[in-house]
């Protein structure tokens, strides 16, 4: 039985200039886990997923994925190494199909990066697989649209669409549900849920019913340290969370 | 020696004449992130006008007049053009300049021909300011490079004693705050661009008289004022006029130095090999002068894109 | 889909049959136009498709007509018996080399910075060129001659016409094809978001590289057509003008959509050729055409018929076609006004007339224009522009209007088939 975490983290810190954002980061995440990061505003949770996707380099510590070094790797290096993010701001391709949207994902798991020489059209494999993705993240009726009409909420499962499309078993969700409504973020957390199976997830959240029905761990965030970890549970009547959400509501 | 003295003298002057030029051109692009290319084009623009006005009127009243009416150019240019494609994204603003320079080039020709016009300075100007070891130095010459520095000194005291100036500087910050704080920053922007404008038409005007006046002259210079700008710092005007002062003393010291590789080998016996294989070897500075300013824009751009003294973004 | 393939087949027939009929100063205006097609398309490549905009495209298309020239050279003084009709070979593999190396640097940057690489690469070829006399012929530049290959002589110009079709159309092909790779989908994800691109797995700069190689490489081909039709090449190749039309081409016949290009070099090239000799002023009427399609239709002619195309089911003519002559007569009024003017200003201010003037101690002549006779400061002269413009310009807001409103329409329709719910105007309208 493999107890060795999926991703590590070891005394990760990040300064911008004289301004110190993280500082003596330690996390494990095990493999098949759903771990919630959550924290207040400001706390720094996106620049941690900046840091462990690539965006910006380490000022200290370590980060590895499967028991390798992917601190100083370039995004892409990362993301062919098995580790995919979404953002919290919709980051997609607004001129093209959503199909298409989704094939360039997996046009990257089937390492066609420099394919000049055939027709897209024509590549089974391919378009089979994307077509399913787009089946999975329930986008089929729109899949010729242009990605940029879409409403909102279908933007953001596009979003955990793309990041899925690569094949990464180490999944980084930033907010999938800011801006949702109750219902679309029902739907939203099911269909985490549902494409998310068997795979690692590491999700930012604020809103803490998805804490609570979708991750069997969570840690706190706060001023780029890590107050607590543990079950939900274990989370929510721990004291100092509660302090550091003074005035927050915690599910 | 004298080659020396009279080199620094040109380079510094010729410096002095691109500051004035790449000024406007720095500020714009530094405020509203716009890189006007048809900048240059005022230069010329003020050439002209203070030519016209040199032959209907008087000398003095065309360097007078030629800045205001180039500004008066520039401010229309920005307000019935460049804010109504400004939505599109800065391509289509770099664009539309582009195609500016392109017709002001054009109306230039349509109008004076296409060839050099005749603008030269009165006669009485015509002197010797001193004698260098034998040759005379133009007062001219050191006419140009007093505009220049009284226009430095002029925008920099606007800039930094006026109400007016903070408010650029404010905009050029943070546009929205100043938006926010009740500073009308569209007005800001207009004014930012004619005197850009005017500052480049007064060069044209001022140098126009000494220096051969014709359609070519925005295209000429237009691209050193680049590699001016890009090399003193994208938005910096201190960088502006360093670099300025380094790539006129640059070009006015290498147009006379006839060093090359070959003469380099030479010089450990290996002069007739290397002068055998031509090519590379045996071209001169003087007559790969040109080239350098844009081997320097290069290197600027790939390693350190905000140049001298701009900012990193 | 088959109406695309009609045109183009159509289109196509023309190219071949056509120009054996024409004389000689019309054959090399077609030749000129396939250059500039093939020209503005791999431009276009860059920044319709990459998003990146160069303007020292010159570069590569020099550097193609320079290793041509050069190929050209060692066939005719030492008799390598290379086929005439793949001379091209030579531009591509020069653009390509150098587009690969430039490309390297200049991707390493975006935007502004970007483009200000591509404007220093091509003044760094411009200014050294002329002192190169081994590579680039110093400042007379090189010259060689066409040789006889595989029973053609190729002295002609229709011969140089038709080789310069052949390749035309094979590289805008391979150009079309390129889009329909995986590498051509990326290429517009690129565009859309590099950021994302990278986080999925894709080394962004190399992918930059090659698109920059391709782009490079086709426009090499355009400069060794160039170099075959005129045989001789010199610095100027690399100079800011150059660069400039294929900018101007691009964007005229609009980089959004494939053909665009093709449309503005295509429309530029002839038309010069046509009015070059009757007025003086050709450039600055280009110039005054583009600065106003960025103004009033940032996507160009074929960004035009394009709309149209796709919403063609939704197009109602009996508004458009009164909006479109409205529009029309407000152009041609203003049109006429300015060129009266630009052709009047080309006269007056012209050496000629200044001595003319001369000779009529200083009065000022009556001049000609468009075969009539006018008088310099005659009322009836400026009155016609003036006219003119004023009918033009008091035309125009109603034609703006007549536009938006008829095209406001046709995206309303357009909405209403695509989501399947009908507007309540259109409800309304359907009931009575």
């Amino acid at each position: 039985m493999n107890t060795e975490p999926v991703l590590r983290l070891s005394g990760v810190g990040k300064a911008f200039g004289a301004l110190t954002v993280m500082n003596e980061v330690n996390l494990d995440i095990a493999q098949g886990e759903r771990h919630a990061v959550i924290g207040p505003n400001g706390a720094g949770k996106s620049t941690l997923f900046n840091l462990i996707s690539g965006m910006f380099p380490l000022s200290a510590g370590d980060i590895r994925l499967r028991g390798k070094t992917i601190s100083g790797l370039a995004p892409h290096e990362i993301n062919r190494r098995g580790l995919s993010r979404s953002f919290q701001i919709t980051n997609i391709f607004h001129r093209l199909s959503v199909f298409e949207n989704l094939r360039i994902g997996v046009m990257a798991r089937h390492g066609v990066r420099y394919g000049l020489f055939r027709r897209v059209s024509r590549m089974r494999g391919v378009n089979d697989e994307a077509r399913a993705v787009l089946e999975r993240v329930r986008l089929a009726e729109v899949g010729d649209r242009p990605a940029g009409d879409l409403t909102y909420s279908e933007q953001r499962a596009l979003e955990i669409g793309m990041t899925l499309a690569t094949g990464a078993d180490v999944i980084l969700l930033d907010e999938p549900t800011a801006g949702m409504s109750r219902e679309e973020t029902d739907r939203a957390v099911e269909l985490v849920r549902e494409i998310t199976e068997g795979k690692t997830l590491l999700v930012v959240e604020h809103d803490m019913s998805v804490v609570f029905s979708l991750c069997d761990r969570v840690s706190v965030l706060v001023y780029g340290n890590i107050l607590a970890t543990g079950t939900p549970e274990e989370i929510r009547n721990n004291r100092q969370v509660q302090e550091a959400y003074l005035g927050e509501e915690v599910a | 020696m004298e080659f020396l003295i009279v080199s620094t003298l040109n380079g510094v002057i010729y410096g002095l004449l691109l500051f004035m030029v790449s000024s406007g051109l720095t500020l714009i692009f530094g405020m509203m992130g716009v890189l006007n290319f048809a900048h240059a084009s005022f230069y010329m623009v003020g050439a002209y006008i203070a030519y016209t006005i040199t032959a209907l009127v008087d000398f003095w009243v065309g360097l007078l007049v030629a800045p205001i009416l180039v500004g008066l150019l520039g401010v229309l240019v920005e307000r019935y053009l460049l804010r109504r494609v400004h939505e599109h994204g800065h391509a289509h603003e770099l664009l539309l300049t582009f195609g500016l320079a392109f017709i002001f080039e054009e109306l230039v020709k349509l109008f004076y021909g296409d060839f050099p016009v005749n603008y030269a300075m009165p006669d009485y100007l015509r002197f010797p300011a001193f004698t260098v070891f034998g040759t005379d130095y133009p007062f001219y010459r050191i006419f140009i490079g007093l505009v220049a520095v009284a226009m430095f000194v002029a925008l920099y005291l606007l800039l930094s004693r006026t109400r007016a100036g903070l408010v650029v500087r404010a905009a050029e910050r943070l546009p929205s705050m100043a938006e926010a704080l009740g500073h009308n920053v569209p007005l800001v922007f207009m004014g930012v661009f004619g005197t850009g404008a005017a500052f480049a038409g007064l060069g044209g005007a001022v140098a126009g008289a000494f220096f051969p006046t014709n359609p070519n002259m925005a295209l000429e210079l237009g691209v050193i004022v680049f590699v001016v700008v890009v090399v003193g710092g994208l938005g910096s005007l201190e960088g502006s006029l360093i670099a300025s002062l380094m790539i006129g003393l640059f070009s006015s010291f290498a147009v006379g130095l006839d060093w090359s590789l070959a003469g380099l080998f030479s010089l450990v016996g290996l002069g007739e090999w290397a002068r055998s294989l031509g090519g590379v070897f045996t071209l001169t500075l003087s007559s790969i002068s040109g080239t350098i300013p844009f081997l320097l824009m290069l290197i600027v751009l790939l390693v350190r894109p905000a140049g001298l003294m701009g900012e990193r973004n | 889909m088959l109406a695309r393939i009609v045109t183009i087949a159509a289109i196509l027939v023309v190219l071949v049959a056509v120009p054996p009929l024409l004389d000689i100063g019309w054959q090399n205006a077609m030749t000129n136009m396939l250059i500039a097609s093939l020209f503005a398309v791999a431009f276009n490549l860059l920044i319709g498709q990459a998003g990146l905009l160069s303007f020292g495209h010159a570069a590569f298309f020099g550097v193609g007509a320079f290793a041509t020239l050069h190929l050209m050279v060692v066939i005719e003084d030492g008799g390598l018996a290379f086929p005439t009709p793949l001379l091209p070979l030579a531009g591509a593999a020069g653009g390509f080399v150098i587009g690969a190396f430039a490309g390297y640097f200049a991707t390493m940057r975006s935007g502004v910075y970007f483009a200000l690489v591509t404007l220093a690469i091509a003044e760094l070829f411009h200014s050294l060129a002329p002192h190169w006399d081994g590579l680039f012929g110093g400042e007379a530049g090189l010259s060689s001659m066409r040789m006889p290959w595989g029973g053609l002589v190729y002295g002609s110009s229709l011969e140089v016409y038709y080789l310069a079709l052949g390749w035309t159309v094979l590289s805008v092909f391979l150009l079309w094809a390129y889009t329909r790779t995986p590498f051509g989908r990326l290429t517009l994800a690129l565009r859309d978001n590099e950021q994302r691109v990278r986080f999925m797995g894709y080394n962004a700069h190399s992918t930059k590289v090659i698109i920059f190689a391709v782009s490079a490489m086709f426009s090499g081909v355009a400069g060794a057509l160039l170099a075959i039709s005129n045989e001789t090449a010199n610095y100027t190749l690399f100079s800011t003008h150059v660069s400039a039309q294929v900018v101007l081409h691009t964007f005229v016949g609009g980089s959004t959509v494939f053909f665009g290009p093709v449309i503005g070099a295509s429309v530029f090239t002839l038309f010069a050729f046509f009015v070059s000799d009757v007025t003086r002023s050709w450039l600055l009427y280009q110039g005054l055409i583009f600065v106003l399609v960025m103004l009033y239709a940032p996507h160009g002619i074929g960004g035009l018929v394009d709309a149209h195309r796709r919403h063609w089911s939704q197009l109602r003519w009996s508004e458009l076609a009164p909006a479109y002559g409205l529009a029309a007569l407000s152009g041609l009024a203003l049109s006429g006004a300015t060129i009266f003017l630009v052709e009047a200003f080309e006269i007056l201010f012209s050496p000629e007339y200044d001595a003319a003037r001369r000779r009529a101690d200083g009065a000022w002549p009556p001049f000609e224009l468009f075969g009539l006779d006018w008088q310099a400061f005659g009322i009836v002269t400026w009155a016609v522009p003036v006219l003119l413009a004023a009918a033009g310009l008091l035309l125009l807001p109603r034609a703006r209007r007549a536009l938006r409103q008829a095209w406001d329409g046709v995206l309303e329709r357009t909405e209403a088939d695509r989501t399947g719910s009908v507007s309540p105007e259109l409800a309304g309208a359907a009931e009575r």
